[in-house]
């Protein structure tokens, strides 16, 4: 371990401090550190995308990253959704489909929906949704929800 | 698992970090394989390496060989406009690797030198006869894919030694087909990658998920020939591939079920080809430039 810098900046507010262990992944380091824990654990290794955030806009599994890793990045959380439109937009659409139940996955879902339609310009449409979210697993719902939600997002452009 | 990250700007920067510890240090590219084995002691490294600061992330064509930067995300190949065009089945098999999220950061090199059996790009990088740049300090040489997986999680990469890149010699018409549970953040039970050389017309076949090291299937080759192959021929090479490989049976499935895979998937890759061939921009040969394009129905039993 070392004391070197995490410098990032975190929904927007920069964030520098001497705390952060080499060995730390960014799931804990936002969670534990930070304090957000809209970012969720869910399997730890990759499976569910419960702990997915943005990372220079895209999606990013946040228990497979070492925090430092992203050091001089933009880094978004679902904490950070309701300050951008488009995130914004895909919170309302799950909140209008009711696409939730216990809402552990949620976080996870409506982050890697609002990358993916930011990061085409021309318009994801619902196949490239879907895609999107293809890593996320959800205990609940039974997708069926989530699937509608994702249909009344039509052709989203960012 | 404590151990001290070191983030060198360059090539020559990192082959210092590689020299000073050999033996207690692991290499970090994406982490989507190193970080999991971090978190279960597998490896207890006291210094990582990360490679994130290293340039190798581009993609180049030189006539028609490609070259891919080691440290290219997986999204980024399988979003590059110019290799779907021109080798559909190679962003074809990556965007078979996890999810979209793991892919923006899993690295082509990450899944190489990590070897694993069940690996999605490693038969068909052997049917497209890849080469690995590997550099070190004051040094390059280029392996062969053949010789750099040695065994199920086995390289030929030497102490204080990186992959730079990998090369394809030709974009040959070819086809990746697999199979699994979960479309997405799943292993494969059974890969099959099939090429057809386009100046030697010989065809080549390799499976992934089957044996602790892909192989080529030389004796299932052979029995397609050299040209087109009559519909007899790939039945029978398709036999031939199910019965000879050396099959495993482990949680994902059994032997029976992954032989009649290979069978299944040899024959519709082989198929697949076999109607793409013609289509080919790489064939440099006049007479079959003007034939209209035909292009492979994507027949994956992963519908995408
Ligand atoms: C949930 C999940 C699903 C997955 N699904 C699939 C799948 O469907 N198909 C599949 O094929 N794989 C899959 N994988 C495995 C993994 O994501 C891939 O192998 C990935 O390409 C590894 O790349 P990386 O950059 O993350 O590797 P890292 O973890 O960074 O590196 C792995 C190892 O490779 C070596 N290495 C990396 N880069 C270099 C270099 N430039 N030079 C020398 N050595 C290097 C290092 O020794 C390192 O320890 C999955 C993994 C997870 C966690
Ligand atoms: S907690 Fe990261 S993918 Fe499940
Ligand atoms: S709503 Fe409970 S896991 Fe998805």
């Amino acid at each position: 371990m070392t004391d070197r810098e995490f410098a990032c900046t975190v929904n927007g507010t920069k964030v520098a401090r001497r705390d952060v262990p080499d060995d730390e992944r960014l799931l804990d380091t936002l969670r534990w550190r930070l304090g957000r824990k809209g970012t969720k654990e869910g399997c730890r290794t990759g499976d569910c995308g419960a702990c997915t955030v943005l990372v220079g806009g895209r999606p990013t599994l946040a228990c497979l990253t070492l925090s430092h890793e992203v050091a001089g990045e933009s880094v978004v959380t679902v904490e950070g959704l309701h300050d951008d439109p488009v995130g914004r937009r895909v919170q309302e659409a799950f909140e209008r489909e009711s696409a939730l139940q216990c809402g552990y996955c949620t976080p996870g879902f409506l982050v890697a929906l609002t990358g993916a339609i930011k990061s085409h310009p021309h318009g994801a449409g619902e196949r490239a949704l879907l895609e999107a979210i293809g890593g996320n697993l959800c205990r609940c719902t039974g997708y069926v929800a989530i699937r509608r939600a994702v249909a009344s997002l039509g052709t989203s452009r960012p | 698992m404590s151990f001290s990250l070191a983030t060198p700007a360059t090539p020559d920067e990192a082959f210092e970090f590689l020299a000073q510890d050999p033996e207690a240090t692991a290499i970090l590219a994406g982490g989507t394989d190193l970080l999991l084995d971090l978190e279960e002691g597998l490896v207890r490294p006291r210094t990582v390496v990360s490679l994130r600061r290293l340039p190798w992330r581009e993609i180049r064509w030189n006539g028609p060989r490609l070259t891919i930067g080691s440290l290219a995300p997986l999204a980024d190949l399988e979003a590059d406009a110019g290799l779907r065009r021109r080798l559909p089945s190679l962003a074809k098999a990556i965007h078979a690797v996890g999810s979209l999220a793991l892919r923006h950061r899993a690295t082509l090199g990450g899944n190489l030198g990590r070897a694993s059996p069940a690996s999605d790009l490693i038969p068909l990088l052997l049917v497209l006869d890849a080469r690995l740049s590997l550099v070190r300090r004051g040094d390059r040489r280029e392996l062969r894919l053949d010789e750099f997986i040695v065994g199920s999680r086995r390289t030929a990469l030497a102490a204080g030694e990186l992959i730079e890149s990998v090369t394809i010699p030709a974009p040959l018409p070819s086809e990746y087909l697999w199979q699994r549970v979960r479309l997405a953040n799943d292993i494969s039970q059974v890969g099959v990658a099939v090429a057809r050389g386009t100046t030697t017309s010989a065809w080549r076949i390799a499976l992934g998920g089957v044996t602790p090291r892909s192989v080529r299937l030389p004796s299932a080759e052979k029995l397609l020939g050299p040209g087109l192959p009559a519909p007899l021929a790939m039945e029978l090479a398709a036999q031939e591939a199910a019965q000879r490989a050396p099959f495993t049976t482990d949680k994902r499935a059994t032997e029976a079920y992954r032989r009649r895979l290979v069978y299944v998937l040899v024959k519709r890759a082989v198929a697949a080809v076999a109607a793409s061939a013609d289509a080919l921009p790489e064939t440099p040969s006049p007479s079959r430039t003007a034939k209209k394009s035909v292009p492979a129905k994507a027949r994956s039993t992963s519908a995408r």
